[in-house]
């Protein structure tokens, strides 16, 4: 039930957007601004390219407004316009261009996570490698399993959502994301 | 109960209950069958080990200023001049359309065109000689006629 009132006040506040309402832009900018970064973010793993495409996310859907019409979820349209920005990006190649030193980026973003009580610093090293084969393992699969994944588990899209995102049937997705959860398994088995 | 790891979709159905995905009676179903299945057991296990690896990995935060520089881009983008605008909204639309389904249904249109043209203007070179052999057929036959009309009379007599 809330998830519906939600898809409604998403859809309604786009419209609004269509008749020229800047404060509903902002309001949808603020609701889904961080899903949208964090799914480019592990899409990429890389931060800066993550935030410019989610920019450009956004202001491809301020340019639609005119045009907008409600006939799927503003979640689903949203995060298949980012995983077509996503997979182009990781298709142009231009990752190797871009990309940060992942262990730099992983001691960094260790410190950024530190949880409240202090960590010693092998804990921090011991979770710094740990993230370092997460990233690795994910970064390894195939492009289109790696979306379904990152939508399933960290952005919490159901099948139909993913699938469209997708541009696929619920059947395929559900292929792809039990081909990819058994490839993360076997990689990362030894972790356990 | 049949072990559910053993199908593509049972295991799919291990994988939703790992997630917490499965409406509370698919899910008691799913831990009746895990109290006496140890294959399927050993699955969740190293499934919720997965899910919990996969937790570790947090996004950083969105960088402060990111609505301002939205902003900016929104505005750069409005100053620009009307030509640039209707040329971004053909070139870079929001989610592009798959180039290969208007060409799928050309291409499908052209095929049945072809295969009208085909028929049409095929010749049939197996009806010519058959048209030729039943004109052949009911000459002859005119002319069995036409001898029998000419004996009929003598016949008579």
């Amino acid at each position: 039930m809330e998830a519906v009132a939600a898809l409604e006040r998403d859809a309604e506040l786009m419209l609004r957007v269509r008749e020229g309402d800047e404060t509903s832009f902002a309001l949808l900018l603020e609701r889904h601004r961080a899903p949208v970064v964090h799914f480019l973010y592990r899409m990429v793993q890389n931060q800066a390219v993550s935030e410019e495409l989610a920019q450009e996310v956004f202001l491809r859907v301020y340019r639609s407004r005119a045009t907008y019409e409600p006939t799927a979820k503003f979640t689903t349209w949203l995060f298949r316009i980012a995983t077509h920005l996503a997979l182009n990006w990781i298709r142009d190649g231009k990752k190797e261009k871009s990309q940060e030193s992942l262990n730099e980026e992983l001691l960094d973003g260790a410190e950024r996570q530190v949880p409240d009580r202090q960590p010693t610093v092998e804990q921090e090293l011991l979770y710094a490698v740990k993230l370092n084969e997460v990233r690795r393992a994910i970064e390894t699969l195939p492009e289109k399993q790696r979306a379904a994944v990152m939508m399933h588990k960290y952005e919490e899209l159901d099948y139909a959502q993913i699938a469209k995102a997708l541009r696929c049937s619920e059947s395929a997705v559900k292929s792809l994301l039990f081909r990819a959860y058994e490839t993360l398994r076997s990689r990362l088995a030894h972790m356990a | 109960m049949r072990c559910m790891k053993q199908s593509q979709d049972g295991a799919r159905i291990l994988i939703e209950y790992c997630a917490g995905a499965l409406d509370p009676m698919h899910a008691a179903e799913v831990e009746r069958h895990l109290e006496s299945c140890t294959d399927c057991r050993a699955l969740v296990e190293r499934q919720t080990e997965l899910w919990e690896a996969l937790d570790c990995w947090k996004a950083p935060q969105v960088s402060a200023d990111f609505d301002a520089r939205l902003y900016a881009r929104i505005a750069r983008e409005q100053a620009a001049p009307s030509w640039k605008k209707w040329a971004r909204r053909i070139f870079e639309p929001a989610v592009p359309a798959p180039f290969w389904k208007p060409l799928a249904s050309l291409a499908a249109a052209g095929a049945v065109l072809a295969i009208g043209l085909m028929i049409q203007t095929t010749p049939h070179p197996a009806r010519t000689p058959q048209v030729h052999a039943d004109q052949v057929d009911i000459e002859q036959v005119a002319k069995a006629l036409d001898d029998l009309d000419i004996l009929a009379p003598a016949n008579s007599m």
